[in-house]
């Protein structure tokens, strides 16, 4: 080490000092830029970044309403909303997911085939939400999970809230069902009131009172931290349930119609003939509506869809038919009225009709001997009604039959109606593609006498031209829903009906022929529904026949199920004031007598009998 | 009363210089450790094993501190080169023998797991002090080009690792020595625009993610939740702490973890968020308050070598203090410096308070001088 002078050390000390002087100077200028900074960010900026720090944490999240229940004209309940057990878990909680999955399966708490596809749900979503493991527990899982419960971190059981039909099978196509979201649906309703959590309508009244029965979901304003986990719930808008529905079934009936449509395929449809009301609405074979709403898989709705007797078709308002024998009495009241028949007359039924120029005769099912109007739809003669038919001609005849508003949409209040077919020469022009098709042959018309050829019906038309039948040619609009009951208020909407009469010129004595012919057909030997009903029971009636295939009805041969006849029953009772106008339709049921009369036989004895309980 | 005077002095002053502890130092820093420990506790969502583990970390750095204020400025001076040789060969060992943590090789495993370049922190402005401090001032130019080589070296080895900031931060520890021996303006004058103008050619050196962040720094916003995130989070959290804060434990930003690495790099963050600018300011104060001190004792001290070390102590001190508030507000890149006393850690507070030791040593320490 040098030494140095003292004089060395003053100058050193200058220099030193100069620069620390200096030094101390530009700490104070850097000081300086930190406090300016500081007080623009906290202070003049400050509102700003409060407002961005609030957009951090406080997230707004919509809680779903719940959904309106669904009750039957005597407050039965018919649809409501059920906790469910699920089994959820949050994957950030879970320290090893595969492990505590293989745990799960071994338990039997999830499936093990699902385990793949849970852990690509689990690494496509946010670590911090649930993540549905089973969507439903049962008790005994429930008991299962709480025993080995300190052994599952990040796991547990949530409750939700799931449609549930208590009736199941028998109310499906008249309710729907519901299910989750999809991006349709979107396009149907209003997004911004969905949360995207609730089920949705898919069908029938769940889907088209879905405004009505969703209400409009809550909110709640929740802190939250980075990875999204809710903190804190810092304030709650509850929700405004749906609406509750009421509506026009009637359950007992309902049942007893499931009942005697046990494994059949077909249709009731009854309505009430002084408003419209539908009692009965039964499409079968049916399904079990609990099981699609708490979610199917793929394969499973697969399976229902390709199931050749569909079941989820709704045949009450979508499935046509050719109505057969059961638009005699609607043809010959067009027949009297207009003068081509006189009720009267008897004219000769030898089992078959020839057409000038027609080389095959047109065959009765049974030759009928002497008939007039009155018999002739008694004992459902074709003979009778093809003279009728080329009398009056397929232009007259459709226009009469859409006076019942065949061939057009009952605007029943829910979806997916087919309008039928009456046919006429412009329908057939409009409908066929080669210009021989097009032109209308008499032989077309000599068959659609008969309600064959073209003609076609739903359940639903038929029971509504039925209701004209009944009224004398009123009707109302048919309806499912009765009311709707405002949640809020408890105050009843009805459903408003209008009534239609286009038959109001039709004299009194031309009803009365018809009627008599129906309620012979019921009560009176050679009736076609004779002996199938009690004796002199107040109601009226009429079977019909559709032909699914040709077939020669003198050979002996089985004939396989689905070519086997369409059996329908139209009728209405009790005569006096009618409760209930009545169709029933069994797809291959082998004829109107054999398959649709003793199911409306059962319908029809269970309303007389409560009519009579209730006059006691 | 003499005598009650000198007894009173014996028991307070005179205690504590006879273990040469410059109290109005050891007060601020029992504040700042004070604060630290407040902060950590709300910035760990109140986890009191964080708050212990720090106590501890500040206990081992008190000692340590203690025990090098007990050396004189004469014992530094004569271990300068040993200490600087041996960073400088560790620092080698780490480029050869080092770990590896994400992606930077900065750590030496002798036992126990550290980074030489901490050491060299120490080592650095003892070195150059002592080089510089064996002639008269101002140093002719071949001992500066020497003192420049003596810095330049080891920061070479710690900018490889790569570890930018701990290599500007030893650069400027030795580079602040030679600054304050007087080194001619020109000399700085040419430095500076030779820095300036070098930048185009350097900026390509640098790696992808030192770019990155510098990049990031520049505007923040485009990229908001990758490499702007941290400095969005840290101006929001500050912004939105106001003039008198949100209170302990209620700062959103830091309680619901939107603010990462808050108990170290950002840690300035949560403490403006939850106590406004008055808590910061107050905050600051302390800190120029012991640069201030720390320069006194610097001008105090009778000989250039303690003079030097002193000044180059106070003066690296504040530029840590500088680097990490500028880098929470923004007015810097985030270049990983914590805040002095404050930020959780263990080897860079023990560092800190080893250089703050000798600060101590240098005001406490008379030695006579030489004629």
């Amino acid at each position: 080490m040098s030494f140095k002078s003292i004089i060395t050390q003053k100058e050193d000390q200058n220099i030193f000092l100069n620069r620390i002087l200096f030094s101390s100077l530009l700490i104070l200028l850097l000081a300086s830029i930190i406090f300016i900074r500081l007080v623009f960010l906290q202070i003049y900026d400050s509102d700003q970044y409060k407002l961005r720090s609030l957009n951090n944490t406080i997230r707004t999240q919509s809680v779903p309403p719940s959904r309106g229940l669904i009750f039957d004209r005597n407050n039965n309940i018919l649809a409501e909303n059920r906790p469910v057990f699920q089994l959820e878990m949050i994957p950030e909680q879970v320290q090893h997911i595969e492990k505590t999955l293989d745990q799960l399966a071994e338990l039997e708490l999830i499936n093990i085939k699902k385990i793949d596809a849970l852990k690509e749900k689990i690494d496509s979503s946010y670590q911090f939400k649930a993540i549905t493991l089973n969507t439903k527990l049962s008790e005994k899982q429930i008991a299962i999970f709480a025993n080995n419960r300190n052994i599952f971190k990040g796991i547990d059981i949530k409750t939700r809230l799931t449609r549930y039909y208590p009736k199941g099978e028998i109310f499906s196509h008249a309710l729907g069902y519901v299910g989750s979201i999809s991006s349709n649906d979107y396009l149907r309703f209003d997004s911004a009131i969905y949360t995207g959590k609730e089920q949705i309508g898919k069908t029938s009244i769940e889907r088209d009172y879905e405004t009505s029965l969703h209400g409009y979901p809550g909110k709640e304003k929740l802190l939250v931290n980075v990875r999204g986990r809710v903190m804190d719930r810092l304030d709650t808008q509850p929700f405004e349930p749906g609406n509750n529905l009421i509506l026009t079934l009637d359950t007992r009936l309902q049942e007893v119609a499931y009942d005697a449509m046990q494994g059949k395929k077909g249709a009731v449809v009854g309505i009430d003939p002084s408003n419209g009301e539908i009692l009965i609405f039964i499409s079968t074979p049916s399904y079990d509506p609990n099981k699609i709403s708490q979610g199917m898989s793929n394969s499973e709705y697969a399976a229902f869809q390709n199931n050749k007797n569909k079941p989820l078709f709704n045949r009450a308002i979508a499935g046509q038919y050719p109505p057969g024998s059961t638009i005699k009495p609607m043809l010959a009241l067009g027949g009297l009225e207009m003068g081509y028949i006189n009720p009267d007359n008897f004219i000769p039924c030898e089992g078959h009709y020839f057409l000038p120029n027609y080389s095959r005769p047109f065959n009765d099912w049974t030759t009928h001997g002497s008939v007039n109007t009155k018999r002739a739809i008694q004992a459902s003669c074709d003979v009778y009604f093809y003279e009728l038919a080329v009398k009056m001609g397929i232009e007259n005849m459709s226009a009469f039959l859409s006076n019942f508003n065949l061939g057009k949409k009952t605007l029943i209040d829910i979806g997916s109606e087919k309008k039928g077919i009456i046919p006429n020469r412009a329908w057939k022009k409009n409908n066929f593609k080669s210009k021989q098709n097009q032109s209308w042959f008499k032989g077309e018309t000599v068959i659609a006498g008969i309600g064959q050829g073209y003609m076609l019906a739903t359940p639903l038309q038929l029971a509504m031209a039925t209701v004209m039948i009944a009224n004398r040619g009123s009707a109302f609009q048919p309806h499912l829903v009765r009311a709707i009951e405002n949640i809020k208020t408890g105050e009843l909407q009805y459903t408003p009906t209008e009534e239609i009469n286009n038959l109001e010129h039709i004299k009194e004595e031309h009803w009365d022929i018809i009627h008599q012919g129906m309620i012979a057909v019921v009560n009176e030997r050679r009736g076609t529904a004779y002996g199938i009903f009690q004796p002199n029971v107040p109601i009226a009636g009429k079977t019909g026949s559709s032909q699914v295939f040709s077939i020669d009805k003198s050979s002996n041969k089985e004939v396989p199920e689905e070519l086997r006849d369409h059996g329908l029953f139209i009728g209405f009772a009790p005569l006096k004031t009618p409760k209930i106008a009545l169709t029933v339709i069994i797809e291959n049921g082998g004829g109107g007598r054999l398959a649709a009369a003793p199911v409306a036989e059962k319908i029809m004895q269970a309303i007389l009998d409560s009519e009579k309980k209730n006059a006691l | 009363m003499p005598f009650k005077k000198q007894y009173d002095s014996l028991s307070s002053e005179d205690l504590f210089r006879k273990f040469h502890i410059d109290l109005p130092l050891l007060t601020a820093f029992l504040i700042l450790f004070s604060i630290s420990l407040i902060a950590i506790y709300s910035a760990s969502n109140s986890d009191i094993n964080a708050v212990i583990d720090q106590s501890i970390r500040i206990g081992i750095s008190l000692a340590a501190m203690i025990l090098i204020a007990q050396m004189s400025p004469l014992d530094y001076e004569r271990i300068a080169p040993w200490l600087y040789s041996l960073c400088f060969i560790l620092l080698g060992l780490v480029l050869i023998l080092g770990e590896t943590r994400n992606g930077a090789t900065r750590w030496l495993n002798i036992g126990i797991s550290f980074q030489p370049s901490e050491l060299m922190k120490i080592g650095m402005p003892l070195m150059v002090a002592r080089y510089i401090a064996r002639e008269s001032l101002p140093p002719s130019n071949t001992s500066i080009a020497l003192a420049v080589m003596i810095v330049i070296l080891p920061t070479y080895l710690i900018y490889l690792e790569p570890d930018l900031g701990t290599s500007v931060l030893v650069a400027f520890s030795g580079l602040i020595v030679i600054f304050l021996s007087g080194i001619k303006k020109r000399y700085l004058v040419i430095a500076f625009s030779l820095f300036i103008t070098s930048l185009p050619l350097i900026w390509p050196m640098i790696n992808e993610f030192q770019r990155k962040r510098v990049l990031t720094f520049l505007n923040p916003e485009k990229d908001p939740l990758g490499a702007g995130y941290h400095i969005i989070q840290s101006k929001i959290a500050i912004g939105s702490g106001g003039l008198f804060g949100k209170g302990w434990l209620n700062g959103s930003q830091g309680q619901l973890d939107f603010l990462p690495e808050r108990t170290t790099d950002f840690i300035f963050s949560i403490l403006a968020e939850e106590f406004g600018l008055v808590g910061v300011v107050i905050i600051i104060c302390i800190y120029l308050f012991i640069v201030g001190r720390g320069i006194l004792i610097a001008i105090n001290s009778q000989d250039l070598f303690s003079r030097l070390i002193a000044a180059s102590i106070s003066l690296t001190f504040f530029i840590y203090v500088f680097v990490n508030i500028s880098m929470t507000i923004g007015l810097l890149p985030v270049v990983g410096v914590p805040l002095p006393l404050i930020s959780r850690g263990g080897t860079s507070m023990v560092t800190l308070m080893i250089l703050l030791g000798m600060l101590m040593s240098v005001g406490t320490h008379k030695r006579l001088v030489t004629k």
